[in-house]
């Protein structure tokens, strides 16, 4: 076993360290830009659980906080929107990921409650389907 | 003390290592100040890294797989099971790949596994939510993925040249 020391031995980064830290970097950037999505005047939340669409909101279209509870759920939940943003506000779930998560207001991104297989996620449109909004 | 007896007792006791390192990272979890899914600094990695260098990628893959059998006994649920299993494989395979190459240094290795049990997670949560949502959590994992490769690769540097290698205690 020659191999097996050759990169344990050392005491000191080496410049290759440095690029593979660059590959993942970079590897970082270009999924960030495959992922942006086009953020346009209409903000939509979609809520799916278990790969079910189980509610939707225009969230650009609300005028005041609308409350979900999802009781079917395997750990019960209540989901917040408001307009321009949406959130987890309690779940019973273990870990809490999702609500810490807090509020998501861009287009592209979602809040993953895991353990519920349950994902809100944003999304954007320049001209939505309603054909003309004025203000 | 016959070779296996000793082969079986160190790998007993770091087995042991990582759990007690696992749990003592989620009783102060990197999510509360940075809140992001699945982000963690990654301790019980050290103990892979040190059983690739140290012992043999058979005794990491074995301490690997007691530890994620175990872990998730003590604390998890399945799922959880699932997820630190891709994603210890994935880290485990890459490292030991990378380990081979004699231009890199633990850092570099360490990196590319934060990096590689990051991927690992979000592909087993994509295959749980089946579809490709968890992908936005992952560039974001993969930026913290280098500063806590960092910090694993340096603490385990210290840990590979201090500890001496368990074979040669006795003899």
């Amino acid at each position: 076993m020659t191999a097996r020391s050759s990169a344990a031995d050392r005491r000191r980064p080496t410049p290759w360290d440095f690029v593979v830290a660059l590959i993942v970097a970079a590897a970082a950037v270009a999924l960030l830009f495959l992922l942006k999505q086009e953020s346009g005047n209409f903000l939509t939340a979609t809520v799916v659980l278990d790969g079910e669409t189980i509610a939707q909101y225009d969230l650009t279209a609300l005028t005041g906080p609308v409350t979900l509870e999802v009781e079917d759920a395997s750990y019960p939940l209540t989901i917040q929107a408001e307009p321009g943003r949406i959130r987890i506000l309690e779940s019973s779930c273990p870990g809490l990921d999702c609500v810490h998560t807090g509020w998501a207001d861009r287009a592209g991104q979602q809040i993953i409650c895991l353990p519920n297989r349950l994902v809100i996620s944003l999304e954007g449109t320049s001209s939505g389907d309603i054909d003309a909004v004025t203000g | 003390m016959s070779i296996s007896l000793r082969r079986l007792t160190r790998c007993a006791v770091l087995t042991a290592l990582a759990l007690a390192l696992s749990v003592a990272e989620g009783l102060v979890p990197l999510t509360i100040i940075f809140p992001l899914p699945g982000l963690r600094l990654g301790l019980a990695n050290l103990v892979t890294v040190y059983a690739l260098c140290r012992l043999s990628g058979r005794e990491a893959l074995l301490i690997l797989i007691a530890r994620c059998l175990l872990g998730s006994l003590l604390g998890g649920n399945l799922m959880a099971l699932a997820f630190s299993l891709t994603g210890g494989l994935l880290a485990l395979a890459v490292m030991a790949l990378l380990l081979r190459l004699s231009c890199l240094s633990l850092f570099g290795v360490s990196i590319a596994g934060a990096a590689a049990h990051n991927t690992g997670q979000i592909l087993a949560a994509m295959v749980v939510l089946g579809g490709t949502a968890p992908l936005v959590y992952l560039p974001p994992l993969l930026f913290c993925s280098l500063v806590t490769g960092a910090v694993t690769g340096g603490v385990s540097i210290l840990l590979v040249h201090r500890v001496p290698a368990l074979g040669d205690i006795k003899s």
